[in-house]
């Protein structure tokens, strides 16, 4: 007991002069290979962390166009406001520059570590090492960074050189020098005053679940909405899983889903049948303009859940 | 349709929003939807409480006070009173969705300079993950001598350390590069938030884990959706890295990355790392897409500044604003936030007439390094126009920019870093709006 205690006071004694060493507070457990290597998905530009595997560029092709190019164009042109990928060579230092993979990435590891960490956007981490090595080096040819024979392995694509790379540079601010003057520290005869430009500030912005102030800016009144049809109990408790687990991509209509509330894009699907749309939710679809993961890539969502958000897809999409 | 009376229609909708509160669902949406087009056209009086409002008012007695109110714990976890409205805005037409998007800090509405938990600015790049903290690890490994793998009770073990700072999206005030665009302060400036942030110093789990001497760079790790990456040098690490569990007394909010996040004082909030899963110790930075394709800062000669860490020395004034129009002539005291990635608040100078002659402003007492910095000036406003800029001076000696010096430099598209000096019109009516001088 009392040699205990002494120790005890000794580790305090010690602790108190700063004498403790390095990891000597003993917290945590080791960390083990196996572990490290389920999470350690980094790639480098010098290509460490590159898997073994390969893909080319005619295998991303097809890859592409089922899995990236709903969102970023066939051509990597970009739809809507999601990122354009190719394109935009020469531009940087013109009144519309065009940030690219082509025309401003500084490397090509990048590209590979960006679409196998959170790619495709609503299933992250979903795509097999062939498969991003395949898509990159497709990626890559739409920018005329690789020929239409390139194979994308561990080894030639640490290889791949960005033209863009030697434009960074590191911060070095701060790069302009205010002085702090008093009295008479500019000519107001010479100031142009420039408001803002009309149309594009969301006064009235309104959220419709938070409750209050759409007029909090004093903008616009907000306009009368639409009679809103009464839905079913699992429509109901669908719109929680939709909003959950699958507007992400029929919100916006990514990856070929129908969007809700686009009637003619769910008309076909309803006519096959509630049985029929279920079953394709819940174990997956591939159709004509792209895929539906099973449960939209949630496997933690009951079937019932499922079933539910189908409910309220269709029933605010008729 | 007898009328009541004729009410003002912040009013009204404070009236729909009461009792929207009551309902759940479905009924409270069709309710608000009802509402709205009720607003349109001021028609449906009867959705107004019943008591005319002057009833509470003296020599009244008023209606709250003739009857017992909510007993303890009626609220176990409290919330805000029903007639406040503080709440993040976004930008709809700013981003694809709402998964990977921003939203805006009401700093128009604040006092002091703590920003509540459920309103702290917001930005995702892949939503807001569920993370279970007894299934969390953070997992430190690389370039050291004992690679760690940490529970949430094995970090709360460790000295902490518990910090008031801001944190800031380096895109804030990224719409106006190019021109003046937001009619509210709350879009030009509210990509900012202060907190107070509790946790471990970065420097205790690295001398946990014993750095090797060739590591330099550290990756951080997110476990979200994007699995958001940054390269951290790690001279950073060691100065005031923090990782952090806690925010303004409580867990870290799911919003915030709980539970378990990085918060680099001072730098480009991307850097600060939510829900935190990895550190790996590296003896160069990893140039992913967060530090390359974006956060980067695009010159007029087409060249890019990278590793641009430090959000420079800020400042805006938050009253008056476009949300908060002068109503009355007479005394007037403007107030304001400053900041500065680099340290302190020194000064903080105003000018009424566009930046030809400055005055300087009070600090409040609580002045800290990296944290919001109150400032306040007492004048007399009697219908004349102001053009009024806030100018702040940090510890370094650093004086806030003008937008001309900025864009001088800089050219019009580089997105991030603008800190320069803020204009706000007041009309002769009290209304505010936002101008840039040129």
């Amino acid at each position: 007991m009392f040699k205990s205690l002494n120790l005890g006071i000794a580790a305090i004694a010690l602790t108190m002069s700063g004498a403790v060493s390095a990891g000597s507070l003993g917290i945590g457990s080791t960390a083990t290979p196996e572990m490290i290597a389920g999470w350690d998905i980094d790639i480098r530009p010098d290509g460490m962390g590159l898997p073994e595997g390969q893909g080319s560029v005619a295998d991303g092709e097809g890859l592409y166009e089922a899995q990236c190019a709903s969102c970023h164009g066939l051509f990597g042109e970009g739809a809507g406001r999601w990122p354009v990928l190719a394109g935009g060579e020469g531009t940087l230092d013109t009144l519309h520059p065009e940030k690219t993979v082509g025309s401003y990435w500084p490397y090509a590891s990048t590209l590979w570590d960006y679409i196998h960490r959170a790619m495709p956007y609503p299933a992250p981490q979903s795509l097999t090492d062939d498969e991003v090595y395949a898509i990159s080096a497709y990626v890559l040819y739409l920018n005329d960074i690789v020929d239409e024979d390139f194979v994308a392995t561990k080894e030639s694509f640490a290889q791949v050189k960005m033209p863009n790379e030697p434009n960074f540079y590191i911060d070095n601010r701060p790069d302009v020098q205010n002085t702090r003057c008093m009295k008479d520290c500019a000519d107001p005869s010479q100031f142009e005053i420039v408001t803002t430009i009309n149309g594009v500030t969301p006064t009235g912005h309104f959220k419709e679940d938070s409750g209050v102030s759409a007029n909090h800016y004093g903008g616009d009144e907000p306009k009368a909405a639409t009679v809103e049809v009464a839905m079913s109990d699992a429509a109901i408790a669908g719109k929680a899983v939709y909003d959950k687990a699958c507007q992400a991509c029929h919100n916006m209509g990514v990856a070929g889903a129908p969007k809700v509330g686009d009637v003619s894009a769910w008309a076909a699907r309803i006519a096959t049948g509630m049985e029929s749309m279920n079953s394709n939710a819940i174990n997956g679809y591939q159709g004509d303009n792209g895929v539906m993961p099973a449960k939209g890539g949630n496997m933690s969502l009951s079937d019932d859940e499922v079933k539910n958000a189908v409910a309220y897809m269709v029933e605010s999409s008729r | 349709m007898t009328k009541l009376y004729e009410p003002s229609l912040p009013k009204l909708m404070e009236a729909i929003a009461t009792e929207a509160s009551g309902m759940r669902g479905m009924d409270r949406r069709n309710f608000l939807k009802g509402g709205i087009a009720a607003v349109a056209g001021l028609s449906s009086v009867q959705m107004i409480p019943k008591a005319n409002a002057s009833a509470n008012l003296p020599p009244n007695l008023p209606e709250w006070q003739s009857y017992l109110g909510r007993g303890v714990v009626a609220k176990p976890y409290g919330d805000p009173s029903e007639f406040e409205d503080l709440q993040r805005r976004t930008v709809p037409w700013l981003t694809a969705d709402a998964a990977s998007s921003i939203s805006m800090t009401p700093l128009q509405d604040l006092e002091g300079i703590i920003t509540p938990s459920g309103v702290v600015f917001e930005r995702y790049h892949g939503g807001i993950p569920n993370v279970n903290p007894d299934q969390h690890r953070l997992i430190i490994h690389g370039l050291v001598e004992r690679p760690l793998v940490l529970t949430m009770e094995d970090l709360k073990r460790f000295p902490t350390v518990s910090e008031i700072r801001f944190i800031e999206c380096p895109a804030n005030g990224g719409m106006e590069w190019r021109g003046a665009q937001m009619e509210a302060l709350q879009f030009t400036h509210g990509m900012l938030s202060c907190c107070e942030w509790t946790g471990v110093r970065l420097s205790t789990l690295l001398e946990e884990v014993g750095v090797k001497p060739e590591g330099k760079w550290i990756l951080a790790e997110g476990a979200d959706a994007a699995g958001m990456s940054r390269s951290i040098p790690l001279e950073k690490a060691l100065d005031d890295t923090i990782i952090a569990w806690g925010q303004n007394g409580e867990a870290l909010r799911p919003e915030q990355g709980y539970p378990l996040r990085m918060l680099n004082p001072g730098w480009e909030g991307n850097t600060s790392v939510k829900w935190l899963r990895r550190l790996e110790i590296g003896d160069q930075p990893w140039h992913h897409r967060e530090e390359t394709s974006k956060y980067t800062d695009l010159m007029p000669d087409g060249r890019a500044r990278r590793f641009t860490y430090e959000q420079e020395c800020n400042s805006v004034v938050t009253s008056p604003c476009p949300e908060n129009p002068l109503q009355k002539r007479g005394f007037v005291e403007v107030r304001g936030y400053a900041w500065s990635g680099r340290g302190k608040i020194k000064a903080v100078d105003l000018s009424f007439d566009g930046g030809v002659n400055w005055q300087r402003a009070e600090l409040d007492d609580l002045v800290l390094s990296k944290a919001l910095t109150q400032f306040r000036f007492k004048t007399q406003w009697n219908g004349e126009p102001w053009l009024l800029q806030s100018r702040a001076i940090d510890e370094t000696g650093y004086v806030q920019p003008t937008l001309k010096q900025l864009r001088d430099e800089r050219g019009g598209w580089s997105i991030y870093h603008k800190n320069s000096i803020h204009t706000w019109n007041v009309t002769e009516s009290g209304d505010v709006f936002n101008v840039q001088i040129s």
